[in-house]
């Protein structure tokens, strides 16, 4: 066993990651980083909100997690959202929001580049289902939505999913601790694959 | 009272099977076709699901093509069961169930022949058997004739595809003459095109109201 540091491991448990030390942690570790500290913290009180749910927060997480095609904190979060009573369904939906709203962002944000009447208007032949009646109620539904479009950086995207989410009786408490927790799962992204 | 002149002309194929051959131009009755916008009447009828002894048969009714849970309907119809073209069509219609499926589509096949003669011709016909959507048997023709596609001399239903919204709102028709056979892709790509898509909120402008789905 690679010796890591002690928050280091603290890490690792927060995030539910079993049998293997990343990599790039161990390289942090081997110079007693002091941005491991800082990180350790952030996830830590970004996975703990007064504004979201202990199990809305490990599906936003794994939702992001998803969005960064990262297979270990993928792991990890299912792992914390089976044990807040997330239910197979729901991380599901979580999973299937990032990968739509990803496609979205790529297809909406072109047309709010290009502000051509034109493309504006043509059918956008794209199936987004899952939205009508997810089973995550649409309030969370959206909110992943925008924490997904934050991330993936369509403006447009997100003042829409903003106005949305906010309209559906979000609080901008609520939206800011979502905001919060996809910069520190980008963070992490940078560091544990 | 809608007149129309209709000017058949069958093939000597097709008169193999049907017991008449027009050459001449004649006068058809009333026969006014449910449209796009109208409601899809109410029914109850009976319908093939399998081949399998004593599950062969269910019902089907208007109360099925009404739902909250987005699921649309595609019913098509054909005049004669045991006759040639249709099989190529149903099949057809079959190799593409599960585009439909997955459009949250149910497929239903009709016609007025009764629900023995629809098992009989499922298990008859090697196309048939492995069927995936039912056979709805319209034995009375109450609702081949409310439709408004009964071919008024033979009293068989007209070749007609009918897509219904969940509301049970008729979006598209089609109707052919008894023997032209159908593009099923053709109502793949209107059904894409009426199922609604862009219920993503990015597709919102400033000043706009939020989409509702």
């Amino acid at each position: 066993m690679v010796q890591i540091s002690e928050t280091s491991a603290e890490l690792i448990q927060l995030l539910r990651i079993e049998n293997s030390t990343p990599e790039v942690l161990q390289i942090l570790d081997n110079a007693d980083s002091r941005y491991i500290r800082d990180l350790k913290v952030n996830v830590s009180n970004a996975l703990t909100s007064a504004h979201i749910s202990e199990k809305e927060t490990a599906l936003l997480a794994l939702s992001i997690a998803a969005n960064q095609k990262n297979n270990t904190l993928i792991a990890g979060f299912q792992k914390l959202a089976d044990e807040k009573g997330a239910t197979a369904e729901e991380q599901n939906e979580a999973i299937s929001c990032a990968s739509l709203l990803a496609g979205n962002n790529v297809f909406y944000r072109f047309r709010h580049f290009q502000q051509k009447e034109s493309y504006n208007t043509m059918q956008a032949k794209i199936k987004m289902n899952i939205m009508m009646k997810p089973v995550l109620g649409k309030e969370f539904f959206e909110l992943i939505s925008l924490a997904v479009s934050a991330v993936n950086g369509c403006e447009m995207c997100v003042n829409a999913h903003e106005h949305s989410v906010r309209e559906m009786g979000a609080s901008e408490e609520r939206v800011w601790d979502a905001i919060r927790l996809a910069a520190v799962i980008t963070s992490l992204d940078k560091v544990i694959s | 009272m809608n007149i129309k002149t209709i000017d058949l002309n069958y093939s000597s194929d097709y008169s193999k099977f049907v017991s008449f051959n027009y050459t001449k131009t004649f006068s058809v009755m009333q026969n006014r076709i449910l449209s796009v916008g109208s409601t899809f009447p109410t029914f109850k009828k009976t319908a093939v699901v399998s081949i399998e002894k004593g599950k062969e048969f269910t019902e089907i009714t208007s109360e099925n093509i009404v739902n909250e849970d987005n699921q649309w309907t595609v019913m098509f119809w054909w005049p004669k069961d045991f006759t040639f073209v249709c099989p190529t069509e149903i099949a057809e219609f079959n190799n593409a169930f599960g585009d439909f499926r997955d459009r949250d589509t149910t497929l239903i096949g009709a016609s007025t022949d009764s629900e023995f003669v629809h098992a009989a011709w499922r298990r008859d016909h090697e196309d048939l058997r492995g069927l995936k959507f039912p056979m709805l048997a319209d034995t009375s023709k109450s609702l081949a004739e409310e439709l408004g596609i009964l071919e008024p001399v033979e009293k068989v239903a007209l070749r007609a595809t009918f897509i219904i919204d969940p509301q049970g709102v008729i979006r598209w028709v089609s109707v052919n003459d008894l023997n032209v056979g159908r593009n099923v892709k053709e109502v793949i790509r209107v059904l894409d095109a009426l199922q609604t898509d862009e219920l993503c909120p990015c597709n919102w402008e400033k000043g706009q109201e939020t989409i509702h789905a």
